[in-house]
């Protein structure tokens, strides 16, 4: 079976990351990598280019890696890392979509075995899911 | 056979236990590997079971009948597999 498509969780806090990854994880059955980037370098609410990069590596496959920020500035590291492609997986994208919903509708997707647009719709459809 | 193949097949069952998140997604990751459409139908509200957020907002619970329709070549195992992941997966009540 072909691999599924890696996902990075990334926001300011790293319990935030890890408690969504786990959740995601959990939902999707566990078939899937969810690699988290959480807070700065030392451990304080931010964001981190390295926890990024590190995160982006455990989570490729070899079928694509969605990222997945949480607010503000994970954006624009994600944008900064993106800007530089070399040492990157061939496919790579950010995508808009709230986190928790996101997480676990993207999860599932690759779990199914979905590929990355697939991955990246499913996690961007999210936004219109109502919760009630 | 196309025109047997695109007869709905649709089948109901009465929950044991809530749909949880775990359930929801087992159902939606299982429903995704079927060429078939199948949806979810609670009461008035009917969903795409692809879309695991869509089957967490059925909020489906215990006494409640979900109708599974699935429509498409694989409509019948798709259905039995629906089927199956709500009798079992409801039962643990996590």
């Amino acid at each position: 079976m072909a691999a599924n498509v890696g996902i990075v969780l990334v926001s300011h806090s790293a319990p935030l990351a890890e408690g969504t990854a786990e959740l995601a994880g959990q939902v999707g059955g566990g078939s899937v990598t969810i690699a988290t980037a959480g807070g700065t370098d030392d451990g304080r609410i931010g964001t981190s280019l390295v926890k990024i990069q590190r995160a982006v590596r455990l989570a490729d496959a070899g079928a694509g890696v969605l990222i997945l920020p949480d607010l503000g500035s994970s954006v624009l590291t994600v944008r900064a890392l993106l800007a530089e492609p070399e040492d990157l997986p061939a496919q790579i994208v950010m995508a808009d979509a709230p986190f928790v919903e996101g997480a676990v509708a993207a999860a599932v997707t690759a779990a199914a075995g979905g590929d990355l647009e697939a991955v990246l719709d499913a996690a961007q459809e999210a936004r219109h899911a109502r919760k009630l | 056979m196309p025109e047997s193949s695109e007869a709905p097949v649709e089948v109901t069952v009465t929950l044991t236990g809530d749909l949880h998140a775990r359930p929801a997604g087992a159902l939606s990751v299982a429903v995704a590997k079927f060429e078939a459409a199948v949806e979810l139908i609670v009461g008035a509200n009917q969903v795409n079971a692809k879309s695991v957020l869509a089957v967490m907002q059925l909020g489906a619970s215990s006494g409640q009948q979900v109708t599974v329709r699935a429509v498409g070549p694989d409509a019948g195992a798709a259905v039995a597999k629906v089927i199956g992941i709500l009798t079992e997966a409801t039962k643990v009540g996590d």
